[in-house]
C-alpha cells in the first residue's frame, strides 16, 4: 500500500510550502500598515496607502497562495504536470515576493520607478508562470469542469495581470488612460475571471471532499467559468469602445454569476454528512455569506451607479470580498491541504502509521485563529463607519489574525520535521 | 459503459482521502483479469489513473448529471 500511495508526480513538500509561510507575513504587513496609517488610510479607494495595503494582500497573500496551491494540485486535479517544479517555485516566490513588496513601496512612497520595477516582476513572474503552467496542460483534454475551469482562470490571471501592469505604468509614466474605469476592469478580472474562476474549478473538488458535500451538479459546472470568462471579456470590450452601459451590464450579469455560485456552494454545505463545523466548515460559510454581499452590492451599484459615490462604498465592497470572502476561503483550505500534505510526505517517508491529521494542528487552534480573523473582519467593516476610532485596532486585528495563521502553520511544520526525526532515528 | 454488478461498485462519494483509493486498490485486487469494477467519486481521481496506468489496467470515465464521475475500470 506504501508504494502506491505515493504520489511520485507530487511536488517536494517545500514546493508549496514556502508560498503558504510567507504569504500571512505579508497580511500581517498590511495590517501593520493600517495599523500605522490611522483612519486617513480609509479616506477613498484611491489613497495610495491603502492601494498598498490592498496589494500586500491580493498579490503578496492571496495570488502567493493561489499559485502556489497551483503547482501542487496540477498533477492531482487536471494530471498536468510541471516539469521542474521544485524552480518554477523558486523563482516564482522569489518574483511574486518583491513584486508585491515593490508595488506596495510604490504606492505608499508615491515613486514612480518603484511602480514601473513591480509591473514589471510580476508581469514577469507570472507570465513565466503561465508559460510552465500552460506547457503542463497542452495536451491535457478538458475531461471535468475543474480541468476547463482551471485553463480558464489561468487566461483570466494573464487579463488581470496586463491590466494591472499596465495601470501601474501609467500611473508611474502619465499614459493617458482611462485610469478609473480600467481599476474597476482590472478588480473584475482579478476578483472573478481569474480569483473566481480559480475558486469555482477548485472548489468542485475540495468542497464535496473536504466537506462531505453532494458533488456540484454538472451541467452548471461546465458552465460557470465559461460564463464569468465571457462577461469579463464583453466588460473588457465595453471599455475599449467607451461604452458605459454595456460595461455596467457585463459587471452585474458577472455578480449575478458569483451570487448563483455563492448560493449553490451553500446549498451543498447544508446536505453535508458531516454533523461538526470544523474550521474550514466555517471558514467556507463566512466566505459564502460575504460575496453574496458583496456581490449583491456591486450589483446594485450596476443599478443605482450613484450609491458608490460614497467612499465607504467601495471600501466595504473590497473588505468583505477581500479579507471576508478570498482570504476566508484560502485559509479554511490551507487548513486542509497543509496538514494533508504533512501527511503525505510522512507517509511516503517511511513514517507509518503516519499521525493522524488533527495531530499535525488541532481544530481548537484552527477555529480560534477564525475567530481572531472574524474580529478583524468586523473591525475592518466597522473602520469604513468610524475610521478615527477602529482603523488602527482594525489593523492590529488583521496582523493579530494573520500572525495566528503564520504560529498554526509553523506549527504544522515543526510537527512534521518531529515526526520525521523520530522516524529517522527508528 | 456496462456497469459491474453492485459488489464490484465502490461508492467513495462521501470519504475521505485516502480512503476511495485504499478501497478501489483492494477491490481491484481480488478481481480476475479480464472482470471489472467501478468507483464512484465527485471528482477525477488523477492520481489512481497514475497507478492504473502504471499497473496496465484499462479505465473509462463518465460524468454524470449530478456530479458523480462513474470509472470503469478493468483488470
Amino acid at each position: 500500500m506504501q508504494a502506491l500511495l505515493s504520489f511520485d508526480k507530487a511536488p517536494p513538500f517545500a514546493a508549496p510550502l514556502r508560498f503558504f509561510l510567507t504569504a500571512p507575513i505579508f497580511a500581517m504587513a498590511a495590517g501593520l500598515l493600517l495599523a500605522w496609517s490611522g483612519g486617513e488610510m480609509l479616506a477613498s479607494r484611491w489613497m495610495p496607502s491603502l492601494l498598498a495595503a490592498v496589494h500586500l494582500l491580493t498579490i503578496g497573500f492571496m495570488l502567493q497562495i493561489m499559485l502556489g496551491a497551483t503547482i501542487q494540485i496540477l498533477p492531482v486535479v487536471a494530471g498536468a504536470n510541471l516539469a521542474r517544479p521544485m524552480r518554477v517555485a523558486l523563482w516564482l516566490h522569489g518574483g511574486l515576493s518583491t513584486g508585491a513588496l515593490l508595488l506596495a513601496a510604490g504606492f505608499w512612497f508615491g515613486q514612480p520607478a518603484l511602480l514601473s520595477a513591480a509591473a514589471v516582476a510580476l508581469g514577469l513572474s507570472t507570465f513565466a508562470f503561465l508559460g510552465a503552467a500552460g506547457r503542463a496542460l497542452s495536451g491535457v483534454p478538458s475531461t471535468s469542469p475543474t480541468i476547463r475551469g482551471l485553463k480558464l482562470a489561468l487566461a483570466g490571471l494573464a487579463g488581470a495581470v496586463l491590466l494591472g501592469a499596465m495601470l501601474a505604468l501609467a500611473l508611474a509614466r502619465g499614459w493617458p488612460l482611462p485610469v478609473m474605469a480600467m481599476a474597476d476592469l482590472h478588480v473584475g478580472w482579478a476578483l472573478g475571471a481569474w480569483g473566481g474562476t480559480l475558486l469555482a474549478a477548485m472548489a468542485y473538488v475540495v468542497v464535496p471532499m473536504f466537506q462531505l458535500t453532494p458533488g456540484y451538479p454538472a451541467r452548471p459546472s461546465w458552465w460557470f467559468p465559461g460564463l464569468l470568462m465571457a462577461l469579463a471579456v464583453a466588460w473588457g470590450l465595453a471599455i475599449a469602445s467607451d461604452s458605459t452601459g454595456a460595461a455596467r451590464v457585463a459587471q452585474g450579469g458577472m455578480a449575478l454569476v458569483g451570487m448563483a455560485f455563492a448560493a449553490l456552494t451553500l446549498r451543498l454545505q447544508r446536505q453535508r454528512r458531516r454533523a461538526r463545523a470544523d474550521a474550514t466548515y466555517r471558514y467556507w460559510q463566512l466566505g459564502l455569506y460575504c460575496a453574496i454581499f458583496a456581490l449583491f452590492q456591486a450589483l446594485t451599484a450596476t443599478i443605482l451607479p450613484q450609491l458608490a459615490d460614497w467612499a465607504g462604498w467601495s471600501l466595504v465592497f473590497g473588505i468583505l470580498m477581500i479579507v471576508g470572502a478570498f482570504m476566508s476561503f484560502i485559509i479554511g483550505m490551507l487548513y486542509k491541504i497543509v496538514p494533508f500534505l504533512a501527511w503525505l510526505h510522512l507517509q511516503n517517508a517511511g513514517c507509518t502509521p503516519a499521525p493522524a491529521m488533527n495531530k499535525l494542528l488541532p481544530d481548537a487552534s484552527m477555529v480560534r485563529q477564525w475567530q481572531a480573523h472574524v474580529l478583524a473582519l468586523v473591525l475592518l467593516l466597522g473602520a469604513v463607519v468610524v475610521p478615527d476610532f477602529l482603523a488602527r485596532l482594525a489593523g492590529i486585528a488583521l496582523t493579530v489574525a494573520a500572525g495566528g495563521l503564520f504560529y498554526n502553520l509553523l506549527s504544522i511544520v515543526q510537527r512534521y520535521r518531529a515526526y520525521l526525526e523520530a522516524a529517522k532515528a527508528k | 459503459m456496462n456497469r459491474p454488478p453492485p459488489e464490484r461498485i465502490v461508492d467513495a462519494r462521501y470519504l475521505e482521502p485516502p480512503e476511495p483509493f485504499v478501497r478501489t486498490m483492494e477491490m481491484l485486487d481480488t478481481l480476475q483479469p479480464g472482470e471489472s469494477m467501478m468507483l464512484l467519486l465527485f471528482r477525477e481521481p488523477h492520481p489512481l489513473y497514475r497507478v492504473l496506468r502504471q499497473n496496465g489496467h484499462d479505465y473509462e470515465t463518465a460524468l454524470q448529471d449530478d456530479g458523480t464521475f462513474e470509472i470503469l475500470i478493468r483488470r
